[in-house]
C-alpha cells in the first residue's frame, strides 16, 4: 500500500506538470479546446491524492503501523475518534490534509455556476496558476515530507498521539485553518489570471461567498486554537503572541482587509489593482505561515521539527512574489471609478483595510524581529507581549470604531443618519463610564470596551433606524458578525488586565480566599482508565457562604508519555469565570494549585462562534458584473 | 465619482496613519524588546550589555533542585548544541509539567552575578507539539 499511495502523488504531481505546461503552451500559441482536456486532469489529481488520502485512513483506522507516520502519532490504546483525527495530528500528515483540500476545493471551485462565463484566457491563466501550486505541494510531499514512510519490521504497538492533542479543540483547530488556507487558493489564482488577462467579469463578486467561507474556516481555526490553548495547555491565557499563532494571524488580517475593500470594487468599482494584490498577498502569507511554522527561521514555544520543507517552501514564496509583481506591472491597466471623499462609506472601508494591513505589518514584524534585528546586531533582539498589547490593542480598538461608525455613513459622501452617530458618540462614553465604574482602570482596554459597547449599540440602532435592512439576509449577517467582533474584544479588554491570578500550597481540608471566592479544598482522588491514570483535587467554591460549584482539576499520566499532565477545570460563567489548574500533589498530600478569575471570557468564545455562524448568513447569490 | 482633492486627502490620512503607526511602532520597539539568546550567546556577551533577556536551551541532567516547601527550581541550563555552556536558572515560579532532563526550555528574566546566573520570572517548557517527535524521546 505504501508503493501504491506514493505512486498516486507521483502520478498527480506528472498530471499537474503536464497540464499546467498544457495549459501554458495553449497560452503560448493560440490553441483552444483545452479546457476540458485540463478540467479532466485536475479532477484526476483531486481523485489521486484522495486515493492516498484514503490509503492513509485505512493505515490509520487498522492502526497498520508499518506506516512510520501510523506508528508515531497512533498506539493501540488511542480512541477511533482520535486515531482518525491523527490524520493531520504530524507534518507530513497535515500537508497531505492541505494539498487534499486545495485539490478537492479546485474541483469544487470549477463546478460553481458562473465559472464558465469567465473568458478562456482567464480560465487557462487560472489552470496554468493552480497547476503550479498544486505542483508545489505534491513535490513537497513526495520529496521532503512524504507521509507515506515504511517502518520495518512493523512494530506491534505505536507511540500514541500527545496527550495534548487529545481535545476536540486542538483536533478540529489545524484542520480549519488549513481549510482556510486552501480555500485562499482558487480565488487568489482567479484575481491574478483575471487581471493578466483583462477579464470584463468580476473576481470579486464572483468569489464573495468563496472568500467568507474560506475567511470563516480560518476565523473558526483561530479561535478554536485559543479555546484549545486556554482549556488543554493551563496556563489560564488563550493567545501569548508566539510565532506560530502569528503566523496564522497574518494572513487572517490581509484576508480582512481584502474583505473591507472588495465591497468598494462590487459596489463602486474601484480599487482593481489593490483588490489583487491582496487577494494574492493573503495566499502568499499562508504559505509563509507555514514557512514560520516548519522552517525554524524564528525560536518558537513550539517545538515543531524541522523537515527540510523551508528552503522550498522560501524558493516559492519567492517566485509567487515574483508572480504577483510581473502580473500587477504587465497586466492591462483597468479604467474604473475613483474612490469618493474620505468622510463616506467607501472612506472608512479604505481606511479599515489600512488599520488591518497595519496590524498585520506590525505582527509580521513583531514575529520576525530576532532576524532582522540580527543585521545590526550580534545577538538577536526580539519583542514579546507587551510590545503587541501596546501595538496592536489601539489599532484594534480603532477597527471597532471604524465598523461602529461606517454604516451611519453615505456610500458617497457626507453622513446618513445624524442620529446614528450621536447615539454611537453617547454610547461610546456612557460604555467607558460604565466600564471604568465596574472596575476596568487600563485605558487601552478602557477605550476598547468602550469602543466594544458603543458597536453593540450601533448595530442594534441600526436595525431600528433602518427596517430596510431587517429584510436583507447577507446584511443580517454581516452586521451580525460585527457583533461577534465586538464580543470578542469585550472579552480581550476585560480578561486580560482585569484577571486575578495566584498560585497556593493547601493541605487537604483547608481553604485559601481569591477575589470574593472562598476555595475549599476537599480531598483529592485516583482514578484509573486504559489511557491513563489520574488524581482529581475536588474543590469546594463558595462567594460569601453561598455555593458557587465545584472543581476538580486533574493531574493525568498516559500511557507511552512519562510526563503528568495537567488537566485545568472551570466553573462556567457568563461574568467571571474560575479556572484552576492543579500543579502537583506531594507525599503529604497537599495540592499546589493555579487558580484564577477570568471575567467576560466566555464572550471571546461566544463572538467569536456568532463571527463564524453569521458568515454564512452574509452568503448572497453572486453576480458576475 | 470622484470629488476634487480626493486623493490630497486619501494621501494625507495615509501619511498621518503611517506616521501614527510608526510613532506606535518605534514606541513599542524601544520599551519591549528584550535580547533573546541562546546560552552560549549570552555567556560571549559583555555583563553591562545584559539586562532583561529570553533565553532558550536545554535542562542539565544533574543539579535539577526544586525549592523545599514551595513553588519554583533551580537548575542548570545548557546551550543548544554545545552542553559545556552552562548558566544558572533561577525561578520561583511554577514548574510545567513537562519540564525534567533534557527538555528544551525558554525563560524569561534578568541576569544576576554577571551573566552566570539567571533569575527567572517565566519558565516555558517548548511544546511538545504536534509535529515534534524527539522531545518524547528526551
Amino acid at each position: 500500500m505504501h508503493f501504491f499511495a506514493n505512486l498516486m502523488l507521483l502520478i498527480a504531481l506528472l498530471a499537474a506538470l503536464g497540464a499546467g505546461a498544457y495549459a501554458c503552451l495553449a497560452l503560448l500559441t493560440g490553441k483552444r479546446n483545452v479546457l476540458v482536456l485540463i478540467d479532466r486532469a485536475n479532477i484526476s489529481i483531486a481523485g489521486f491524492v484522495s486515493f492516498a488520502s484514503i490509503v492513509m485512513t485505512i493505515a490509520l483506522v487498522n492502526r497498520n503501523y508499518s506506516f512510520k507516520y501510523v506508528y508515531e502519532y497512533v498506539d493501540n490504546t488511542l480512541p477511533i475518534f482520535y486515531t482518525l483525527t491523527a490524520f493531520w495530528a504530524g507534518a507530513d500528515g497535515s500537508l497531505l490534509f492541505w494539498m487534499l483540500s486545495i485539490a478537492v476545493m479546485g474541483v469544487v471551485f470549477t463546478r460553481l455556476n458562473l465559472f464558465n462565463e469567465f473568458s478562456e484566457k482567464t480560465r487557462l491563466y487560472y489552470w496554468l496558476f493552480y497547476m503550479v501550486i498544486q505542483a508545489f505541494f505534491l513535490l513537497i510531499l513526495t520529496c521532503w515530507s512524504n507521509p507515506f514512510m515504511e517502518l520495518v519490521p512493523t512494530p506491534l504497538d505505536g507511540r500514541g498521539l500527545n496527550p495534548l492533542l487529545r481535545n476536540p479543540g486542538m483536533i478540529f483547530h489545524p484542520p480549519l485553518l488549513f481549510l482556510g488556507y486552501a480555500g485562499f487558493t482558487s480565488p487568489a489564482v482567479l484575481a491574478l489570471a483575471s487581471y493578466v488577462s483583462g477579464e470584463l467579469k468580476s473576481w470579486v463578486s464572483f468569489c464573495r461567498n468563496w472568500n467568507i467561507a474560506a475567511w470563516i474556516f480560518l476565523t473558526a481555526g483561530i479561535i478554536l486554537g485559543c479555546w484549545w490553548s486556554y482549556m488543554e495547555l493551563g496556563w489560564g491565557g488563550y493567545w501569548a503572541w508566539d510565532p506560530v499563532e502569528n503566523a496564522s494571524l497574518i494572513p487572517w488580517l490581509s484576508a480582512s482587509a481584502f474583505m473591507h475593500t472588495a465591497i468598494i470594487q462590487t459596489k463602486r468599482n474601484a480599487l482593481q489593482r489593490s483588490n489583487v494584490f491582496l487577494m494574492s498577498l493573503t495566499l502568499l502569507l499562508c504559505v509563509f505561515a507555514t514557512y514560520l511554522v516548519r522552517s525554524g527561521v524564528v525560536q518558537s514555544l513550539h517545538a515543531y521539527g524541522e523537515n527540510g520543507v523551508g528552503l522550498p517552501l522560501l524558493t516559492f514564496m519567492l517566485f509567487t512574489i515574483a508572480l504577483i509583481c510581473i502580473v500587477l506591472v504587465v497586466g492591462p491597466k483597468v479604467e474604473g471609478n475613483t474612490l469618493s471623499c474620505l468622510n463616506s462609506r467607501q472612506g472608512l472601508l479604505v481606511i479599515t483595510a489600512w488599520v488591518f494591513l497595519g496590524l498585520g505589518l506590525v505582527v509580521g514584524l513583531g514575529t520576525m524581529w530576532p532576524v532582522i534585528s540580527k543585521t545590526w546586531s550580534a545577538s538577536p533582539v526580539g519583542l514579546d507581549a507587551r510590545f503587541y498589547n501596546r501595538v496592536c490593542l489601539p489599532l484594534f480598538s480603532l477597527i471597532i470604531l471604524m465598523f461602529t461608525a461606517c454604516p451611519w455613513f453615505d456610500w458617497k459622501e457626507g453622513i446618513r443618519e445624524r442620529r446614528g452617530l450621536m447615539l454611537v458618540g453617547g454610547s461610546f462614553l456612557g460604555g467607558g463610564i460604565i466600564s471604568y465604574a465596574c472596575g476596568l482602570h487600563n485605558p487601552v482596554a478602557l477605550i476598547t470596551s468602550a469602543a466594544s459597547i458603543a458597536s453593540l449599540v450601533s448595530i442594534f440602532a441600526l436595525f431600528v433606524f433602518m427596517p430596510q435592512l431587517r429584510r436583507v439576509t447577507s446584511s443580517i449577517g454581516t452586521y451580525g458578525l460585527h457583533l461577534g467582533v465586538a464580543l470578542v474584544f469585550l472579552g480581550v479588554a476585560w480578561s486580560g488586565p482585569n484577571k486575578i491570578e495566584q498560585e497556593f500550597i493547601v493541605k487537604p481540608g483547608a481553604s485559601i480566599q481569591l477575589g470574593s471566592y472562598t476555595m475549599n479544598f476537599k480531598k483529592m482522588v485516583e482514578g484509573q482508565t486504559p489511557e491513563m491514570a489520574k488524581i482529581s483535587a475536588i474543590v469546594e467554591v463558595t462567594e460569601n457562604g453561598k455555593p458557587v460549584g465545584l472543581l476538580s482539576p486533574e493531574r493525568r499520566i498516559y500511557r507511552n508519555f512519562q510526563q503528568p499532565f495537567a488537566e485545568v477545570s472551570v466553573i462556567p460563567s457568563l461574568g467571571s469565570e474560575i479556572y484552576a489548574t492543579l500543579l502537583s500533589v506531594d507525599e503529604q498530600g497537599n495540592a499546589t494549585f493555579k487558580m484564577s478569575i477570568n471575567p467576560l471570557i466566555n464572550w471571546i468564545w461566544i463572538g467569536g462562534t456568532l463571527m463564524c455562524l453569521f458568515g454564512f448568513v452574509a452568503f448572497r447569490k453572486p453576480r458576475l458584473s | 465619482m470622484a470629488k476634487k482633492g480626493g486623493k490630497g486627502v486619501y494621501l494625507a490620512a495615509l501619511i498621518l496613519f503611517l506616521g501614527g503607526l510608526g510613532y506606535l511602532i518605534y514606541s513599542g520597539i524601544s520599551q519591549d524588546s528584550v535580547y533573546f539568546l541562546n546560552v552560549s550567546e549570552a555567556l560571549a556577551m559583555d555583563e553591562s550589555a545584559l539586562g532583561q533577556a529570553r533565553l532558550f536551551g536545554k535542562v542539565a541532567p544533574q543539579n535539577i533542585q526544586p525549592k523545599a516547601g514551595g513553588l519554583g527550581v533551580s537548575f542548570d541550563l545548557n546551550d543548544q548544541k554545545n552542553a559545556a555552556q552552562t548558566i544558572r536558572v533561577i525561578y520561583s515560579g511554577a514548574v510545567p509539567d513537562t519540564f525534567k532532563e533534557g527538555v528544551e526550555v525558554i525563560v524569561e528574566g534578568i541576569f544576576v552575578n554577571g551573566n552566570k546566573e539567571f533569575k527567572a520570572t517565566s519558565l516555558i517548557t517548548k511544546c511538545p507539539s504536534k509535529y515534534e517527535k524527539k522531545n518524547r524521546e528526551g
